[in-house]
């Protein structure tokens, strides 16, 4: 099997090749260099002119691809339905997840309290039984009742602070809508820019007039550049460690 | 470190000005307003007696690093403590901060205990 790259089989027909190399070899063979010379000159025009007409069968391709794409339905549909289409949902979802956030934290927000108000009523039930036992100091079996409300309310309060260290990790985890909101507003921005090259792809093969073909100045890390990927590299600080060595490093 | 200092937090997610809001409140911080950017959050620091400004970097508007340079430009407001918290995590990015003036550098995802770290840190200095 050949191994060559297509392009470079010629279309010559091989019986015409196998001929024309053996004559070539004959007047090789025979000194015969005015028939070696034409034979070259033969061969070589066949071959030259095989690759003038790949060239042109190419161009042909380009020139027709181009008025395809032009004329094609679905890039404009692409480029002017569902582009923005795409956008917006993406934009739903920041505004879902927003939602789901918010909904969250004044759960968290309205929990919290009560948890505080546990803690605090079980200490001041507890502090009060603790009085009426020092008044009814000779009376063991209210001793004993005191003792284990006691215990019970020391429970209580410290299950409250477990709950309440609980919400704050609920609230804390709401985190993620700020950092996959920013994450997929970068997205939209590049669906954006995309869908504005497309246009002036199109503009250029087939002018329709209209569109915006602002292109993407390079990122500055001074406009912010926004989350960056667990896999970034070594440019990217990993955690809150880094940011603390490199700020120390720098005699913070 | 006065528990009643008035803290201003700025960043356009309301998700995280909440967020951070809560957590100061655990940390018995009371006086705390909002602003959704650099360019809200100017004229509030202009007339309003701010003791902490804890601000995100990326925002539309006013970034939180053009809201850093404004506060060290202008005579009054030179020596607030800034402390950054924000999701941009290149080392170029924090040498940049560092170098125009801010006080602290918290990147996001965060806790609250880091959060409660680095605004004793801040003030450990600026007191001492």
């Amino acid at each position: 099997m050949s191994e060559k790259p297509q392009e470079f089989e010629p279309l010559v027909d091989r019986e015409k090749r196998l001929a024309d190399a053996r004559a070539l070899v004959d007047a090789i063979e025979n000194e015969d260099n005015g028939r070696e010379a034409a034979l070259i000159g033969e061969l070589t025009a066949a071959y030259s002119g095989n690759i003038f007409d790949e060239v042109g069968r190419m161009t042909r391709e380009v020139h027709d691809t181009l008025r395809s794409f032009a004329e094609d339905q679905r890039l404009g549909a692409l480029t002017e339905e569902e582009m923005p289409d795409a956008r917006d949902r993406l934009r739903y979802v920041i505004t879902l997840t927003e939602q789901a956030a918010t909904r969250t934290l004044s759960i968290t927000e309205e929990a919290t309290p009560i948890a505080e108000q546990i803690v605090d009523r079980s200490q001041r039930l507890k502090d009060e039984l603790a009085k009426v036992a020092a008044s009814e100091a000779d009376n063991p079996r209210l001793a004993g009742v005191v003792d284990s409300m006691s215990r019970y309310l020391d429970s209580t309060s410290r299950r409250s602070e477990q709950l309440k260290a609980q919400l704050t990790e609920v609230m804390m985890a709401q985190e993620f809508q700020d950092l996959s909101g920013q994450l997929l507003m970068r997205v939209i921005d590049l669906l954006e820019q995309l869908e504005n090259k497309l246009v002036s792809l199109l503009q250029i093969t087939a002018p329709v007039g209209g569109g915006n073909t602002a292109s993407k100045q390079s990122e500055r890390v001074e406009d912010g550049v926004g989350p960056q990927l667990p896999t970034a590299g070594d440019s990217v600080v990993k955690n809150q460690d880094d940011v603390d060595d490199l700020l120390e490093s720098l005699g913070f | 470190m006065d528990r009643n200092m008035k803290i201003l937090v700025v960043d356009d997610f309301s998700t995280m000005r909440r967020i951070i809001k809560n957590l100061l409140k655990e940390l018995g911080f009371t006086n705390i307003e909002e602003a959704d950017d650099g360019q809200t959050a100017l004229p509030l620091l202009r007339k309003g007696n701010f003791d902490f400004l804890i601000t995100d970097w990326n925002m539309p508007g006013m970034t939180g690093i053009d809201l850093l340079r404004a506060v060290r430009a202008e005579e009054n407001l030179a020596k607030l403590p800034v402390l950054m918290v924000t999701a941009e995590a290149k080392r170029e990015q924090i040498i940049f901060a560092a170098q125009e003036g801010v006080n602290g550098y918290i990147v996001k995802p965060f806790n609250g205990a880091t959060l409660k770290g680095k605004i004793e840190k801040i003030f450990e200095r600026v007191e001492s």
